[in-house]
């Protein structure tokens, strides 16, 4: 019985996203430096940083959109491989959000959501139709299901794009920057979706600017400066006690951003 | 010849060469889009060989003049044992010229995606596969009806190199030589089978622009 307790702990801890000495390089530019993160199942970790840091980089590698030198990444206990097939299945299960959105230009928003599940994980048409219904009613587009990506307004491509990876099951959700493309007044109505996603329980990397996000939903706040991660913590510890002075000249600025 | 004393004498044979000048067009063009999407996959795969292999029929086939194509395949090639018929020659030089060019238009046409869509693609899982049968193809494809309504215009101007090796019925251009070793049809020979090239190019251009006004993509 105590046996079995431990084991259920030790699944329960393992990280969904685990990060091991990884670094990288754009020629001779060090991007990533020795980067050490794990994040475990249900947490909302934001990054955050000045421009150049790194931020976009440590996302992208996490789906290997690039790739790494040295280190290793593991997802949910599997070692990311190089390439190949077993590459396409991984990524298959962490999400991705961008900027620019980049919802498939060609198709409609229910096909942009289906494909997914039906070209990759085989589901058939209608149950996969059904299900990216009832993801779009949760994100608020279910009224423009058949128009294509280009009527939508920014916001609305927005929600459907995080629609797009919730219909994949994702382990994780990566999301670089999700607001910074979109006009003020649309900035509430995808915060307030991942809002309800880190209140549902979705593991979620988030890099963003948006500071009342951060200290209102996530878990922790790791900021990176120079391709390494310098400060981990509470929001509540980053925000009031920032510990180096890169991270206090940062907040600054930003806070004289804000007002 | 008037127009009417050669459309009377010689108005079935006219309708046969037409017929075999759509029939060369619609199997080279055909033959060229299914080589020139082969070929612009190769040149984008992710192995640089199987690129460079793309590349090089590109830089050969879009340099090389068809009738130069035809003379080799009709004479150099029975020396290495590759004797085909006088078809077949025509419709291989008719089909790999046309199809280095349908690759360069999917080439242009791709270029209009953006690396972020590909990535959206990847990143749900798609393999390379997928992500061009999916996303790519289909994109670069729709974004490239006008180029290939001209290639297909050209492509059927090409098949006039038929008219060099004696076809059963001939083309379009064929008709005009044979006319004229039978009797004087003169310049009027000539032009009513440029008429019937014209009408069948203004064909083409209706019928592509309206497909190009179905399929365009917003962006
Ligand atoms: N493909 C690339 N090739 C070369 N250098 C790159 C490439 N992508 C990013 N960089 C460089 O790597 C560094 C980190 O870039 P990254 O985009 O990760 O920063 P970031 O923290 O996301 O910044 P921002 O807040 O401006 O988005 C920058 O100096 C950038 O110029
Ligand atoms: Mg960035």
């Amino acid at each position: 019985m105590e046996q079995s307790q431990k084991t259920f702990e030790i699944l329960e801890e393992a990280p969904v996203i685990e990060l091991r000495d990884v670094n990288k390089y754009f020629g001779s530019l060090h991007v990533l430096q020795d980067i050490n993160l794990s994040v475990k199942k249900g947490e909302v970790v934001v990054i955050i940083g000045p421009s150049g840091s790194g931020k976009s980089t440590l996302c992208r590698t996490i789906n290997r959109l690039e790739s790494i030198d040295s280190g290793e990444i593991i997802i949910d206990g599997v070692s990311m491989p190089d390439e190949g097939k077993k590459l396409a299945e991984i990524r298959s299960q962490v999400g991705m959000v961008f900027q620019s959105f980049n919802l498939f230009a060609h198709k409609t928003i229910l096909d942009n959501v289906t494909i997914g599940p039906i070209d990759v994980l085989h589901k058939s048409r209608k149950e996969a139709q059904a299900e990216a219904m009832e993801l779009l009613k949760r994100v608020g587009v279910e009224s423009q299901a058949s128009k294509v990506p280009a009527q939508l307004s920014g916001g609305q491509q927005q929600r459907v794009a995080i629609a797009r990876s919730l219909a994949m099951h994702p382990k994780a959700i990566l999301f670089d920057e999700p607001t910074s493309a979109l006009d003020p007044e649309m900035i509430g109505e995808v915060l307030n979706v991942m809002t309800e996603l880190a209140q549902d329980g979705m593991t979620m990397v988030v890099v963003t600017h948006e500071m009342n996000f951060a200290r209102r939903v996530a878990s922790r706040v790791i900021f990176m400066d120079g391709g390494k991660i310098l400060e981990e913590g509470t929001p509540d510890e980053f925000f009031a006690h920032p510990k180096t002075q890169r991270a206090k000249d940062f907040l600054e600025s930003i806070k004289r951003h804000e007002s | 010849m008037s127009i009417y004393e050669l459309l009377t004498q010689f108005g079935d044979k006219y309708l046969a060469a037409l017929l075999t000048t759509w029939k060369l067009t619609a199997i080279s063009f055909t033959l060229a889009f299914v080589i020139g999407i082969v070929i612009t996959i190769m040149r984008i795969s992710p192995i640089k060989p199987i690129r460079f292999v793309g590349d090089l029929y590109v830089q050969i086939f879009r340099n090389i003049p068809g009738a130069a194509l035809l003379i080799i395949l009709v004479y150099a090639f029975p020396y290495l044992n590759f004797v085909w018929s006088y078809y077949a020659c025509v419709l291989i030089a008719t089909s790999l010229l046309p199809a280095s060019f349908c690759s360069e238009y999917l080439m242009a046409g791709m270029n209009t995606i953006g690396a972020g869509q590909i990535e959206a693609a990847r990143s749900i899982g798609m393999t390379f596969f997928q992500t061009i049968k999916n996303v790519v193809l289909p994109q670069a494809l729709r974004s490239s009806v006008l180029p290939m309504t001209n290639l297909l215009v050209a492509t059927m101007l090409t098949t006039a190199l038929a008219s060099q090796v004696p076809l059963k019925p001939t083309d379009l251009t064929g008709i005009v030589s044979y006319i004229n070793t039978r009797t004087v049809g003169g310049v009027t020979a000539f032009m009513i089978s440029a008429f019937l090239y014209c009408a069948t190019a203004v064909i083409i251009g209706q019928i592509g622009s309206l497909i190009d006004r179905k399929v365009r993509i917003l962006r």
